[in-house]
């Protein structure tokens, strides 16, 4: 018997009625309930982000290869953001109260943030609390993770959570949802597989070593969010500006004495000088010697 | 004149079982906030609030709200219990009614409301006396002779005709009750039912004295047949004046739940160590602060007492910038249990300038200006440098580096550090200051799998020994560009 392919007008009428209801969404649309978000400073990443931001009052599981190569690139336009903004509004209804003072807590953080370095991209180092575990200890950075989410007055927990569990992770999820907390979690890559009870997971990579000397350095892959699964990665460039303009220059200077260098016949001290530039080079000059700097670059495909 | 009684029952077993007194006294204590004038009378507690009548706007406010505050304070504390509450011309119509519960007169009410009566209960009830107004209706000497003065004295005062003057409460200046526990205790953690009973009446000592509380101790009693000290004690401190106890007991319990006890305990004893004044009187009022609670969860300074009594004082760190040209020394992470003072006078400050800063429109003034140098170090640093292995002259870590700028370079130790090298080696022989006068050059690497990485390498200035010895080269990880 064949199925009609229309559905009746009642039908049509109910589901219009269930997709205003703003906690349905269309598979094939970016999540656009009312919920709060946070600008990630990033216009590339906003995009693909439901709400276009960082979600408050949710999980962020985040997966990286090795703990501490990212996330201060990743979060920092966001917690620089955040620390302003924090300390110039005060709610009406807490002005009678003590101030509110919105710290930053990090728990089980891989190495010891520089507040130098932190301090110059804007954010306030002194509402940084750092917390420990003894090494092994993964039930007491667990507790301490949601004791930071439960307390008024922290804005965001960083937490490093290489050994938790899926189980464990949804009460640290159900206490950001109800506190209304920004979490982010960071775990190894190993983790992809298991379920997460994160609206926003992530996998981050390293960029492939960029030809131009600007642009991305970091690979931002949606694994799930609500809405369609993403395809390609976002490309970020989350380095300072002036550390990357620093290296750009220093590549830039590398490439130019190169090419002088080759173009003008090689002397033999001048060889030994590049020598510690690059093994690359160091290859092409023990294994062929070009005449002409066009060669070099074939050379190198042996 | 105008007089309440009050009586709290608890109804039916609760989370938090208390007994009779320690109610009924915790009931006074809450009440002294309304009037000095609190006498405990046999079950209930009377007050005399003819002068608080104004400043609370009258009587039938100042019910409704000696209601709500006791009712909140059980319900804090988890504890189920029923307010009863009367009011009457004299403390004994209070006390009649409240055990009587009747609209009409006093004279009306029944014999047995008069605690006087009760031992001539049995005679009254045969000559016919069933109210306060047929006793009052016998002649005077008769009642005296054949019942003693102190029932014409109770009569007297019930009529009004004497003054209704008591031995007012006041509480003591220290707070300190021992309880009997209901079993022998053997582990630490179970300790808590004991103290939270304790901590009830704790809790209204401190509100009927308008006090926070900073530090408390513990004392539990050990079975004296086993050949152990007879007590152990406890020490906690919070570092703001606290009224409300929820902080203060999970506190202890955080402590008592690592605490080994090394007999059976019986009983326990909590005295309050250091309370001071609360300035704010609407802070000293326990309603506000627990809607606070209520609606925002706990203060930053809770949060680290707690992380720091479970995880240790050392695991939970904030930062502390130094003046100091080498990374190692320009900043500090200590404690944030001692360093909580000063994170609260910043964020007052920050939180000050920040409303300054709005009323005059200026809100860029707020950041910090970013040093040129500053953005060229790495955000996440080694607490301890690490030594790499080489290949050749180059440094190797997690496979091969390619060195991307450098150097950088920096005394790490020189002849004005002098005297700091001395100490710092004394007390910490393994801290890189302790070397001799030592050269860094930093670099910056990348490494195919770990990213960039802050690299120097530490070259050893001529020494007298080793003038004629090429410098050497030790290559150190410092940092991480994330």
């Amino acid at each position: 018997m064949p199925v009609p392919l229309d559905f009746p007008p009642s039908t049509r009428c109910s589901s219009t009625v269930a997709l205003d209801n703003s906690s349905v969404w269309r598979a094939s649309e970016l999540s656009t309930q009312n919920q709060s978000t946070l600008n990630t400073g990033y216009a590339r990443l906003n995009q693909v982000l439901p709400g276009g931001g960082w979600p408050l009052g949710a999980m962020v599981e985040v997966l990286q290869p090795h703990a501490g190569q990212h996330e201060w690139g990743l979060l920092m336009p966001a917690l620089a953001a955040l620390a302003t903004l924090s300390a110039l509004a005060v709610p009406p209804t807490q002005a009678r109260q003590r101030p509110p003072q919105q710290l930053i807590a990090l728990t089980g953080a891989p190495y010891l943030p520089f507040g130098p370095a932190l301090g110059a991209c804007q954010l306030h180092m002194p509402r940084l609390l750092s917390v420990h575990a003894e090494p092994g200890n993964a039930p007491a950075l667990l507790w301490a993770t949601r004791e930071a989410l439960l307390c008024a007055d922290v804005a965001v927990v960083l937490a490093w959570l290489p050994d938790a569990r899926s189980a464990h992770l949804r009460r640290l999820q159900i206490a950001a949802h109800t506190h209304n907390k920004l979490l982010f979690v960071f775990r190894p890559l190993r983790a992809q597989h298991e379920s997460s009870p994160a609206p926003l997971r992530l996998r981050l990579e390293a960029a492939s070593a960029e030809p131009a000397g600007q642009g991305a350095n970091l690979q931002v892959h949606v694994l799930k969010r609500r809405g369609p699964p993403l395809e390609s990665p976002v490309l970020l460039d989350t380095l300072p500006g002036r550390l990357s303009a620093l290296l750009a220059a220093s590549r830039e200077r590398v490439r130019s004495r190169r090419i002088s260098e080759v173009s003008v016949a090689p002397a033999a001290p001048a060889m030994a000088d590049l020598s510690s530039l690059s093994p690359l080079f160091n290859r092409f000059k023990t294994t062929s010697k070009p005449d002409h700097a066009l060669d070099r670059t074939a050379s190198l495909h042996h | 004149m105008r007089w309440i009684a009050l009586q709290a029952c608890t109804t039916e077993p609760g989370p938090l079982r208390l007994d009779a007194v320690t109610t009924q006294r915790a009931v006074a204590s809450l009440t002294l906030s309304f009037t000095p004038r609190v006498v405990l009378l046999d079950e209930a507690v009377l007050l005399d609030v003819t002068a608080s009548l104004r400043l609370f706007g009258g009587l039938r406010r100042l019910l409704a709200l000696l209601k709500q505050r006791l009712s909140l304070f059980f319900e804090s504390n988890q504890v189920l219990a029923q307010v009863n509450i009367a009011y009457g011309a004299t403390s004994l119509i209070a006390l009649g009614k409240l055990r009587h519960p009747v609209d009409g007169r006093a004279g009306d009410l029944p014999m047995h409301t008069l605690s006087a009566v009760r031992p001539h209960l049995d005679v009254l009830e045969r000559t016919g006396c069933r109210s306060w107004d047929d006793l009052l209706g016998l002649p005077r000497d008769g009642v005296a002779r054949r019942f003693g003065a102190p029932l014409l004295a109770a009569l007297d005062r019930a009529r009004g005709s004497v003054p209704d003057s008591y031995d007012w409460l006041v509480l003591p200046e220290q707070f300190e009750e021992k309880l009997e526990l209901d079993a022998l205790v053997t582990h630490g953690p179970a300790l808590m039912t004991g103290v939270q009973r304790l901590m009830v009446g704790l809790q209204a000592w401190l509100l009927g004295r308008q006090r926070g509380l900073c530090a408390l101790k513990i004392t539990w009693h050990l079975d004296k047949r086993r050949d152990v000290l007879p007590t152990g004690e406890l020490l906690v401190r919070t570092d703001q004046p606290a009224q409300d106890l929820a902080h203060v007991t999970r506190l202890v319990a955080e402590h008592l739940s690592r605490q080994a006890l090394a007999a059976p305990v019986h009983s326990l004893t909590l005295q309050s160590l250091v309370t001071e004044p609360l300035v704010d009187a609407a802070a000293a009022t326990s309603s506000l602060l627990i809607e606070d609670r209520q609606s925002g969860g706990c203060s930053a300074l809770e949060l680290i007492e707690r992380l720091s009594a479970r995880l240790g004082d050392d695991h939970v760190q904030v930062w502390q910038g130094c003046a100091d040209h080498r990374p190692e020394h320009m900043q500090r992470w200590v404690p944030a249990k001692g360093a909580l003072k000063s994170i609260a006078a910043q964020a007052i400050n920050a939180w000050a300038k920040g409303k300054n800063d709005q009323k005059k429109a200026r809100p860029s003034a707020l950041k910090p200006s970013p040093s040129a140098v500053d953005a060229l170090y790495p955000r996440w640093l080694l607490p301890q440098p690490l030594a790499l292995q080489t290949q050749g002259n180059r440094p190797v870590y997690q496979g091969p580096l390619q060195r991307l700028t450098g150097p950088q370079r920096l005394e790490s130790c020189g002849w004005w550090m002098d005297g700091e090298c001395a100490v710092g080696g004394a007390s910490n022989p393994d801290a890189p200051r302790a070397r001799p006068p030592a050269i860094r050059d930093y670099f910056i690497y990348r490494s195919a799998v770990a990213g960039l990485l802050w690299i120097y390498s530490e070259r050893l200035a001529a020494d007298d020994t080793h003038t004629d010895a090429p410098p050497q080269h030790v290559w150190f990880l410092h940092g991480f560009f994330a």
